[in-house]
């Protein structure tokens, strides 16, 4: 059926939904769209401008590092997956993951042209090409992206959308429960609300392919997944505490990073491996994490994180029956 | 030191806690813990308590100034210019320091670590550097009181008591400016009119920049401004329209913030019947070029009743050229009702027009309303309809609970006044509703309030806009406002939007009316003076009076009968209202404008009430504010046992607030910020619907759309209490 739906071309007929999963994340990824211009990070500058030097390039480094991530991911990650489409649906939402990745990717940018001087920003990007961590994760992950496997492919980008990404969103979390940088956080959160699904779904249609396997390819399915997990957190946690050690924080990100890890098994329907007690992420870290999108904000404070594309519908005469 | 245990205890020796990983743990943690749910299954809202406990052992007592006495206390801060050394000469030393005694005397203590938080950070005196407290809460109260009091000690110790107490309190700029040497001005809100000339629209930007630079939000009118590609000089095709006007203020109202506290805000109104209106609109699309985006700039729309109509019939709606209708009428277009003349501009050829469908502009509305919240609607005829002023209302205010009437201003060729006409002002504070119905005397409760308000627009002259001041001096207009209503109600076991919530909502306003009323009326007399033209309003010729003293206002339910029966709150009678209508139309009353109700943000917190007269957001509330940072608020008088009484507007509904507003309204003589709440299923057409009903139940204004969107089931955070639906 695969091989007969690569040689035939087909339109696309959305009013044959072949899994309903593919329709439910569509609308819920388009009525999420935004772009960076929604949140008005120049709010940020004066907080921007209470940061000690080394909180400054801390956080640009973290950003340098998302940029780099989502470069990976819009370019070659979520491509990769599309020749393994289950449906014709899940093609059109992945081009929509791959395209918000790039959307996600140029946010940072905003956010360094908005905060930063040029010749900061040129450091941080020559940061990202010399971290030898970074670069190493990127390794990691291309190398899966760029392998045969399909299910393979599935638990590599679950793993970076549920689990490396959040070594960096960490910090913008931290700095606005701290009052710093919020309209930032903003837009982070918006990342994150997109991330969670990006995750979710891939994870979903991994489980789908492994739950058709047979026994000794789950198996080796499982073991690979729980590999490449601890090869990317040995690196993760070295470039984590690169990263945080400065400012004291390499212990509460090492904990958010188990949280995330297990999160990302989940997703894919594995077992959680790092124990409770080593998931223990800071309450503030955790219920800013909340994908919905329930924040109250006044008008003084920018757009907040909440608002959506709304579905259009007509009024009628009844409607206006006055 | 995880295992380390450490006892918590609070003033009176409770012990709230005791366990090694919470003494461990941030005040920030443990507050954002009310947000999740506890091992149990159970809410943590102890967790909050000993959040607060915490901030202040840990972070507030150790950053407060300490003073051996009030009087070594009061001399240092006026020496450092920390305090206005005016304000307490007017008053005895013995009488402040009785006064400070009172106020340490009440035992007030903070409810939430929000309000504290909140505090400390937003009103609170500190040290020229911003590193150290100057003032505790008890402080702040009794500089305020004396600021207001203008030296009459009764005045003075009975808004102690109406503060401390938590019955009323001064809008933001009021209570964190009083007394303070260094500080912005006390009135929350500026509404200016723009006219048709490049003299006008620079004096706008000029006023939006000092207002916004002394701490309101600053509202302004363009529906006069002529359309894009209107005539300048005869010249067909030069004018560039409203946008770029918009764009200016924007960026002035990013420049001027108020001393660092909070950032600038403006919202500009547009007629629904400008040629620009659907360019206006599309300024808060997702996808608008960054040319003509507007981020931070609230919009608002004034509709007539004749843009209704046309929906209604599924009709054209024309737009009119302002520059046209201003040459044909003589008055700018701003001041026309649409609905009055809408026939006679259609059919005058001299006025150029296009048209548009107007079901499809309540749609456009409708979609922006999703993607951005805005804009904010004013139902133009409805509100001048119920408004007793003469003169004609055509904008509110940033929140758009403000409704007054303005003139326009004409200014010579070198810029100078010409004839300066009236803008709006309004200091607005509120009563919490709880408080009120538990306190000894309603009535004097209301007083003070009016009182206090009333000596904030006394003591306010803007001199760098004269029509403000002018304005001020002529109308002495205030806003007093009401908020924990849910709060209110829930602790009292009523459900929002109940039979039961709108009795009591309308009795309650209709008590508030009479008090606020007769409280004026007692300042006229005291004065012998009453607002600019009052003898041309309908407070002079009775009209007002005549829905109170023709007909019967009581309790019609049970519940409510019992609620009013056991606090101190007397109902006024027909013949009560009798009395106070002669006494208006003898003696006038001294405020052009007396009750607008405000959303009630910050001061909520503090107040430990809930916003305004809405339902609650959430029974946790996930609160970002660019001073704080992401701060965790459960509903006042949450517990366990009521949570059922805590349905969250979402789940409320636009109905019953819609409902809740329009019983309130009729008492009101301008607006209510009204915010409608939909979940993300909700279409345009539900906005619109809600919309229409807003209009048919007489809702003068509304606010912000608000809409929540569940998290995807699988994504959510695991034991959020807010992800909870």
């Amino acid at each position: 059926m695969e091989l007969a739906s690569k040689l035939i071309t087909r339109p696309i007929n959305w009013n044959k939904i072949e899994d309903s999963v593919d329709l439910d994340v569509w609308n819920r990824l388009t009525q999420n769209f935004w772009l960076p211009e929604k949140v008005p990070i120049s709010n940020d500058i004066q907080s921007w401008g209470t940061l000690r030097p080394h909180e400054k390039k801390l956080t640009m480094h973290v950003f340098t590092g998302l940029t780099m991530l989502d470069t990976i991911q819009g370019t070659v990650g979520s491509m990769s997956l599309m020749p393994d489409s289950r449906t014709q649906h899940e093609e059109a939402v992945i081009t929509n993951i791959a395209f918000m990745e790039s959307v996600h990717a140029k946010s940072y940018s905003s956010v360094f042209s908005t905060l930063c001087s040029t010749a900061d920003i040129d450091e941080a990007f020559r940061w990202s090409e010399d971290n030898p961590y970074l670069q190493k994760k990127a390794e990691i992950i291309l190398g899966y992206y760029n392998g045969d496997d399909p299910l393979k492919r599935k638990v590599a980008s679950t793993l970076l959308e549920s689990f490396l990404f959040y070594s960096g969103f960490y910090l913008p979390m931290y700095w606005s429960s701290r009052a710093k940088l919020t309209n930032t956080a903003d837009l982070i959160r918006l990342i994150i609300r997109d991330e969670a699904i990006h995750g979710y779904y891939i994870g979903y249609k991994f489980q789908l392919g492994f739950n058709e396997s047979t026994t000794a390819r789950q198996e080796e399915l499982k073991a690979y997944t729980y590999d490449l997990l601890l090869e990317l957190y040995a690196n993760e946690v070295k470039y984590t505490a690169d990263l945080y050690d400065e400012i004291g924080l390499t212990h509460d990100v090492k904990q958010f990073l188990h949280y995330n890890g297990n999160k990302a098994l989940m997703n894919l329907g594995f077992e959680p491996l790092f124990p409770k007690d080593d998931c223990q992420v800071s309450p503030a870290i955790l219920s800013a994490l909340s994908p919905s999108s329930d924040e109250n904000h006044d008008f003084f404070s920018g757009s907040g994180s909440s608002y959506v594309i709304g579905k259009h519908e007509a009024t009628t005469d009844d409607d206006w029956d006055f | 030191m995880a295992n380390q245990l450490v006892e918590i205890a609070d003033d009176q020796g409770n012990l709230l806690g005791k366990t090694g990983v919470e003494s461990a743990m941030s005040y920030q943690d443990l507050n954002a813990m009310i947000n999740l749910w506890g091992e149990d299954e159970k809410l943590q809202l102890e967790k909050d308590k000993l959040a607060v406990r915490k901030y202040f052992l840990e972070h507030v007592n150790q950053n407060t100034v300490f003073f051996h006495s009030l009087k070594e206390r009061l001399d240092y801060l006026v020496e450092h210019e920390y305090y206005e050394k005016e304000i307490l000469d007017q008053y005895s030393f013995e009488f402040i320091k009785a006064l400070e005694e009172l106020a340490y005397s009440k035992k007030f203590r903070f409810e939430a670590f929000m309000g504290a938080y909140k505090f400390y950070t937003g009103y609170a005196l500190k040290t020229f550097d911003g590193t150290r407290y100057l003032e505790r809460f008890e402080d702040r109260v009794v500089m305020v009181a004396l600021t207001l009091a203008a030296g009459d000690e009764t005045v003075a110790t009975s808004l102690v008591e109406e503060m401390i107490s938590g019955r009323f309190q001064p809008a933001t700029p009021t209570f964190l400016n009083c007394g303070k040497k260094q500080r912005g001005e006390f009135v929350s809100c500026f509404l200016l009119r723009i006219e048709d000339n490049m003299e006008s629209i620079s004096r706008g930007i000029n006023s939006a920049l000092q207002l916004s630079k002394r701490g309101g939000g600053v509202a302004l009118s363009l529906s006069n401004i002529r359309e894009y590609g209107a005539p300048i000089k005869k010249i067909e095709g030069q004018s560039s329209g409203i946008i770029p006007v918009m764009k200016l203020l924007e960026d002035s109202f990013s420049y001027a913030n108020q001393l660092g506290a909070r950032q600038g805000a403006g919202a500009v109104y547009l007629n629904a019947h400008h040629p620009d209106i659907l360019r206006f609109l599309d300024t808060k699309r997702e996808n608008a070029d960054e040319k003509t985006r507007i981020k931070t700039l609230s919009i608002g729309v004034v509709v007539p009743d004749v843009t209704m109509e046309l929906a209604k019939n599924n009709e054209d709606m024309y737009l009119f050229s302002p520059y046209d209708v201003e040459k044909v009428y003589g008055i700018p277009f701003g001041d026309i009702s649409v609905t009055e003349k809408y026939n006679e501009m259609v059919d005058d050829p001299r006025i150029k027009k296009s048209k548009i469908k107007a079901r499809e502009l309540f749609e456009r509305i409708a979609e922006l309303q999703f993607e951005s919240g805005y804009p904010y609607v004013m139902y133009e005829d409805t509100v001048n309809r119920a408004n007793p002023i003469e003169g004609r209302i055509n904008m509110s205010n940033l929140c758009s609970e403000i409704l007054q009437v303005n003139t326009p201003t004409t200014y010579n060729a070198d810029l100078s006044y010409d004839n300066i006409g009236k803008d709006i002002s309004c200091n607005l504070g509120s009563m919490n509703i709880a408080m009120a119905m538990d306190g000894p005397d309603f009535a004097k409760t209301v007083e003070a309030a009016i009182r206090a308000l009333t000596a904030v627009s006394d003591m306010s002259d803007i001199e760098s806009v004269r029509s403000i001041s002018d304005g001020n001096h002529k109308s002495h207009a205030i806003g007093l406002g009401q908020m924990n209503l849910h709060g209110y109600l829930a602790r009292e076991h009523v459900h929002y939007g109940s039979e039961e919530a709108l009795d009591f909502t309308n009795m309650y306003f209709y008590t508030v009316v009479y008090n606020a009323i007769k409280a004026s009326n007692k300042i006229a007399i005291e004065r012998k003076s009453s607002f600019h033209n009052f003898e041309n309003s309908k407070y002079a010729s009775g009209e007002y009076f005549e829905k109170y003293t023709d007909q019967v206002w009581a309790p019609a339910t049970q519940k409510v009968k019992e609620l009013f029966g056991k606090s101190n709150i007397q109902i006024p009678s027909q013949d009560d209202w009798k009395a106070l209508k002669e006494s208006v139309m003898k003696h006038g009353i001294y405020n052009q404008n007396l009750q607008a109700v405000p959303p009630t943000g910050s001061i909520s917190y503090i107040n430990n009430s809930t916003s305004s007269i809405h339902p609650i957001a959430s029974r946790i509330e996930v609160r970002k504010e660019g001073k704080l940072g992401r701060v965790y608020y459960p509903a006042p008088f949450l517990d366990q046992e009521n949570w059922d009484y805590y349905e969250d507007a979402y789940e409320v509904g636009p109905e019953k607030i819609i409902d809740t507003y329009a019983v309130a309204t009729q008492h009101v003589d301008q607006g209510l910020s009204l915010t409608l709440f939909f979940k993300d299923t909700a279409t345009t057409r539900d906005v619109n619907r809600s919309q229409i009903y807003a209009w048919r139940k007489g809702i003068k204004t509304i606010y912000y759309i608000r809409i929540r969107q569940a998290a995807l089931e699988g994504t959510e955070v695991e034991n959020c209490v807010s992800c909870m639906l």
